[in-house]
């Protein structure tokens, strides 16, 4: 290809491409006609003309080397908008092939599992597709500066809903909350108490917010926030789950947006968890692989919003009134309020924003069942919205916020076609059947380069913010909890309650969660009897030694994704009731006999801090001293009392039980509040290689592998804990 | 040379202290530096390891015509010192009716030595209003004004810079001066207030805090240089940044060089 000079591309490409664009031909709706149709038609010729086996592996091969030879150089969106060409090029020749060429079954067994493998396809080329649309572009939005002198900034009431969980969970958000940046004249702090709790109720008297409570739990936390949005009237409502801490800065970089857009009616911040999910910390991949929320945060959300279709998540959001009374006010029609809410106010024309900043963090479900628990939840709520209110059909709403939303349900959907995917070599490995009545090298010929493109292309578009296939891992984990769920929700949208998350317990001994693991015990079951049977036939010679050949290795990596989702199961201990965040400002401690140490932090928690001294650096320290920490932010310098926990170069300090509230304030505001606190964290990963990856994902499929038959073997003699 | 006047309001906010501090971590940065005793106490000397026993100093010199030169003396820190001379209260009447009537009498002095032009001098006054403060204030190429974050030091501070206005800031040799917090203690209530009330009134350019610090004490008793005491210490840090901060005061031109 050496006629053809692929850096010089970008440049060439946007001259021709601004040339087309801007010709004044397409002011003719005769020609924007015509020139549709064409194109159309000659895609159909591209996706449908049949080739042979030998022309369609040539037209992979070359469309594989362009797309990986894109993949490397930096030519941005283009760059990425040709690989997604080409990749849904092979993707719908693939379809083409696959429904006109393969279903002519020949036995019952062919085609139960032939169409249930369609069935399972069909999905994942729809998501694939409106995948692509989604992410194509994101907006990456900045933070629109307030012009406005302070006397015209509006007045924010800031809802921190909460039902069961601890005082200690809650009271950092309320205290950081009212130390956000904006003028105390025009900010109002409510704590809206589910729970009727005398002790919240005395803690927000004390601490300068406003408690407020209900006689019924009635629509559970989207009654809640409708309950306080009757008995408040800021002309803006900010909403955080009662875990989740904000900065200070929150208020300032989220408002400019709507003073500039009148129209606009939410604006959604990430959440950003401090403590690893249970997917990081038992397969210990904490801070080394991206984790669900960083794809939905770090790509989805950002892609959505260049459609105007980012949507409200719960928390971490600022929702202007007006609109939201004007729909009635959080949707309480589904168990996923927040993405509903959202819906509903599109319809009626208002704009929604999503800015890429953490300006809030909090705790990550504690352990697997919790986890699931509140996957479980959302899948089912967009399966309902889906059926109540499906955002393809009714008023409203342009094309691209139909398909953003659609997307983000579907996703939800995923569950049985995975659990298909899975099994899916029994179906000849046992049974026989052939799913595709074609030669295994057509087969290959034409799905491998759809697969492939496909792969490599979102490796490209999800940068950093999602490695390869450990999203098969995730959604292997939730496959079978979620499919049921949906399914009984898409029947009828009634069935099934609302159950809460629980956070911020500890896990006091490694264990294995047996009940949890179930499913994927059962799939990996049904692979090592597929394996079973595919080797004898490799073994005793085959009449398709190349399908039994195939369906084997699909086998191997069944088996390698089971293996990582099955430790999940495997509940790593949990030292710390509060989670210890990683983080280096200058501190220092003075002692009880007067001297002073400088130092800095290394770590700190709502009831403690790491110290990291330099080394040698000779100080003794008495177990159980008495201290006073001072934590510096600039200038600013506070205060707290403690005691010494351990000694050496790195020195922990536990906090007093007594901290007094405006003390706790304080330790928010330097701590949790710093406004670039999150941001550094955020997005830190380094971008996706795919084959590093998928040798990360074996080998922790192997290890767990090990793992997992040892827990058996230990938990058969072992009494299994409770 | 440069002439930096350490002063306050009141007394017992640890000028002296401070002097000798500062004296120390300039000749950390390399500097030549004369301490100079205003202060009637004689008691900066001490700081330097100079015999108590030791009598001579600037006001015998005045009073008796010498050379400020020959009453210079090296403790065993390694620190130039001119005392202020252990002298009866005869002469002390005597010596100040000769700075009422001189009032650039110490200026004069000084630029007599013939100190090189990288040399600072650290002027030590005595507290509040006083004929050596005006004489401070009137040599003085920088002042820093040091208090402790209480209500007395805070009531004070008007006076003292009334009396900057008046002797100081007409002259073009001014550079300027800072106000030392010593003895910061975050943890008493009214002490942290006071240190925000004036930090918010000076301005966070010319503040510079020190904390306190048991080691700045220990260090003085063992005659010690802080730095080598107690080098991990909040006290020896903020001495650091307090030199740092009268560095870049006299020497506006040269910070670049001192950050590199």
């Amino acid at each position: 290809m050496s006629f053809f000079s692929f850096t010089e591309m970008p440049g060439k490409l946007e001259r021709l491409g601004g040339k087309l664009a801007n010709s004044s031909v397409w002011e003719s709706n005769v020609m924007r006609a015509i020139a549709a149709a064409v194109a159309v038609l000659l895609l159909v010729i591209v996706i449908a003309v049949p080739l042979d086996l030998v022309q369609q592996s040539t037209i992979a091969v070359l469309a594989f080397l362009v797309s990986s030879k894109i993949r490397k150089l930096s030519w941005g969106r283009g760059g990425i908008l040709i690989m997604i060409g080409i990749s849904l090029l092979m993707t719908m020749r693939y379809l083409y092939w696959r429904v006109t060429s393969t279903l002519d079954f020949e036995t019952t067994a062919d085609s139960v599992f032939g169409y249930l493998l369609l069935f399972a396809e069909l999905y994942g080329i729809t998501c694939l597709v409106l995948g692509y649309i989604q992410t194509a572009w994101p907006l990456e939005r900045q933070p629109v500066m307030i012009d406005r002198p302070v006397s015209q900034w509006p007045t924010v009431d800031v809802f921190i809903p909460t039902y069961n969980e601890d005082l200690s969970v809650v009271r950092l958000s309320v205290l950081a909350a009212l130390t956000l940046d904006w003028p105390a004249d025009k900010l109002r702090v409510y704590l809206l108490d589910d729970g009727r709790r005398a002790e919240f109720r005395d803690f927000a008297q004390n601490c300068g917010a406003i408690y407020l409570t209900r006689d019924n739990n009635r629509h559970a936390k989207a009654g809640n926030l409708n309950e306080a949005l009757k008995r408040t009237n800021g002309d803006f409502v900010a909403i955080f789950d009662c875990d989740h801490i904000p900065t200070r800065s929150f208020l300032q970089l989220s408002m400019g947006s709507f003073l500039r857009d009148p129209k606009l009616a939410m604006v959604q911040t990430p959440h950003f968890f401090f403590s690893p999910d249970p997917f990081e910390r038992n397969l210990e991949t904490h801070g080394k692989v991206p984790n669900e929320g960083q794809l939905f945060y770090g790509l989805v959300q950002d892609g959505n919003d260049i459609w105007n279709a980012s949507f409200f998540c719960g928390s971490c959001a600022v929702l202007r009134r007006a609109p939201l009374e004007e729909i009635g006010g959080v949707a309480v029609e589904t168990v996923t309020e927040d993405a509903h809410t959202a819906l509903k106010m599109s319809r009626r024309g208002y704009n929604m924003a999503y800015l890429a900043v953490p300006q809030a963090a909090g705790l990550a479900t504690e352990n697997l069942s919790s986890h699931v628990g509140q996957r479980i939840r959302w899948a089912r709520g967009m399966a309902q919205i889906f059926r109540i209110d499906n955002p393809l059909l009714g008023p409203g709403l342009t094309l691209g916020q139909r398909l953003c939303y659609v997307n983000a349900m579907l996703h939800f959907f995923y569950g049985l076609p995975r659990l298909i995917f899975l099994s899916a070599p029994v179906a000849y490995l046992v049974f026989g059947a052939h799913v595709f009545t074609a030669t295994t090298s057509m087969v290959l010929a034409y799905a491998l380069p759809a697969i492939v493109l496909a792969s490599m292309t979102n490796s490209k578009i999800q940068g950093n913010h999602r490695h390869s296939f450990w999203n098969e891992v995730y959604e292997t984990v939730l496959a079978w909890y979620i499919s049921m769920p949906v399914l009984m929700a898409l029947l009828n949208p009634k069935w099934g309650k609302f159950n809460v998350t629980a956070k911020g317990g500890k896990i006091d001994q490694e264990y294995y969660d047996w009940k949890m693991a179930v499913p994927y015990v059962l799939l990996l079951a049904v692979n090592a009897i597929c394996a079973i049977f595919g080797i004898t036939e490799l073994l005793l010679g085959s009449d398709e030694p190349f399908t039994a050949l195939i369906n084997c290795v699909w086998v191997v990596y069944n088996t390698v994704i089971l293996s990582a989702s099955a430790y999940v199961a495997n509940e790593a201990r949990q030292i710390r009731h509060t989670p210890r965040i990683k983080a280096s400002f200058p501190a220092t401690v003075s002692r009880a006999n007067g001297r002073t140490v400088m130092c800095e932090t290394a770590n700190f928690s709502s009831t403690g801090l790491g110290l990291k001294l330099p080394k040698d650096n000779g100080i003794k320290w008495d177990i159980g001293e008495r201290v006073h920490v001072s934590i510096f932010r600039g200038e600013k310098e506070s205060t707290f009392p403690g005691t010494v926990q351990t000694g050496g170069q790195f020195v922990g300090i536990q906090f007093d039980d007594s901290l007094t509230l405006k003390q706790t304030k304080e330790l928010a505001k330097m701590t949790f509040g710093r406004a670039d606190m999150w941001a550094t964290e955020w997005d830190k990963h380094t971008d996706d290689k795919p084959m590093t990856s998928i040798k990360n994902v074996v080998g922790h499929g192997f290890v767990n592998l090990y793992g997992l038959i040892r827990s058996g073997i230990r938990g058969a003699f072992v009494k299994r804990r409770a | 040379m440069k002439i930096i006047a350490i002063v306050s309001g009141k007394g017992g906010v640890g000028k002296t202290t401070v002097s000798a501090n500062l004296c120390a971590g300039l000749r950390r940065l390399g500097k030549s530096v004369l301490a100079v005793d205003l202060d009637p106490q004689n008691a900066l000397r001490l700081h330097f390891g100079v015999s108590p026993r030791h009598v001579g100093g600037l006001a015998r010199a005045v009073l008796s015509g010498d050379d400020w030169r020959t009453s210079v003396v090296q403790g065993n820190t390694g620190d130039y010192v001119l005392p202020y001379g252990s002298i009866n209260e005869g002469d002390r009447l005597d010596f100040e009716q000769d700075l009422r009537e001189n009032p650039t009498l110490l200026r004069d002095q000084l630029a007599l030595l013939g100190l090189a032009e990288d040399c600072v001098v650290v002027l030590d006054t005595p507290p509040g209003a006083s004929v050596y403060l005006t004489q401070a204030l009137a040599a003085a190429n920088a002042a820093v004004i040091v208090a402790l974050p209480d209500a007395a030091s805070y009531a004070t501070l008007p006076k003292i810079m009334s009396l900057i206005k008046q002797y100081c800031s007409r002259r073009k040799k001014f550079l300027g001066y800072l106000l030392l917090i010593n003895q910061v203690d975050r943890v008493k209530q009214l002490a942290d207030d006071v240190t925000d009330m004036m930090s918010a009134k000076f301005g966070k350019k010319s503040i510079v805090l020190i904390h306190q610090d048991q080691a700045i004490p220990e260090a003085l008793a063992y005659s010690k240089d802080l730095q080598e005491y107690d080098p991990l210490s909040r006290g020896a840090h903020d001495v650091k940044l307090c030199v740092q901060a009268v560095e870049r005061l006299i020497n506006p031109d040269t910070v670049g060089a001192l950050a590199a």
